[in-house]
């Protein structure tokens, strides 16, 4: 699993860890956030806020790892990114697949689209980063 | 244009379900009513729909356009909104009110 820290590229005072964790499609996406230019890279650190992007399809049979990552990062936001994650998207029918990740764990942001544009994810991150500075 | 956000343009909406009813995600929901309008020299009254609710559910749209492509009246297009992001997965749910395109508020 990916844990890299980044800023914005805007405000590189205030950085943010984040945790992908890649199920499906939208991680394409979420790539894309993370090389578009927005973000820079910064060395690790302890200080600043956790993310967890949760970036795809969550089946039933993966929940119990998505619950496991996320309770191994304590005190770690965690972002719903895209239809899947937040309410099963387009397999909102589909028996083997989760209803939202919001049934198991807390959400901080839910990012809508099928998928979110990257810029999409870099408003998320601005929101979560500015709810933590204020 | 940014696929970023679909807008309802209310009044070209004719409560004709076809959004409804070709959306792949099954996302909107719409309610209305008919009323009868009576036009002077007309023979009978004219039934007209009226929207009582239009909703999208933007935790499930997958911004596909089918709805826009699908529309006679041309009520719903695209718009240059902002991405959704929010803390509430019930902020996903946007009315007639939010729907709105941007221009008009």
């Amino acid at each position: 699993m990916a844990v890299t820290r980044y800023a914005l590229t805007s405000d590189p005072s205030v950085s943010v860890e984040v945790v992908s964790a890649s199920l499906a499609c939208c991680t394409l996406e979420v790539q894309a956030a993370l090389n578009s230019g927005a973000l820079i890279q910064v060395p690790e650190s302890d200080a600043g806020p956790s993310v967890i992007v949760i970036a795809g399809t969550v089946t039933d049979a993966l929940v119990p790892s998505v619950i496991e990552l996320i309770h191994a990062h304590p005190g770690s936001k965690v972002m719903s990114f895209g239809a899947c994650a937040t309410s099963g998207g387009p397999y909102w029918d589909s028996p083997p697949v989760s209803k939202g990740i919001d049934q198991f764990v807390e959400v901080a942001a839910y990012v809508a689209g099928c998928p979110p544009r990257p810029d999409a994810f870099i408003q998320a991150i601005q929101e979560l980063l500015s709810k933590r500075v204020s | 244009m940014k696929h970023s956000f679909i807008a309802l343009i209310e009044d070209k909406c004719t409560s004709c379900m076809l959004c409804v009813r070709e959306c792949p995600a099954w996302c909107i929901s719409l309610d209305s009513h008919t009323i009868d309008v009576t036009e002077e020299g007309a023979r009978r009254p004219r039934k007209v729909n009226v929207l009582d609710s239009f909703e999208i559910d933007y935790s499930l749209c997958m911004y596909c356009g089918v709805c826009i492509d699908v529309c006679p009246f041309d009520a719903l297009a695209w718009d240059e909104h902002r991405a959704l992001v929010t803390t509430n997965r019930e902020d996903m749910l946007l009315g007639i009110v939010e729907l709105g395109p941007s221009g008009s508020s």
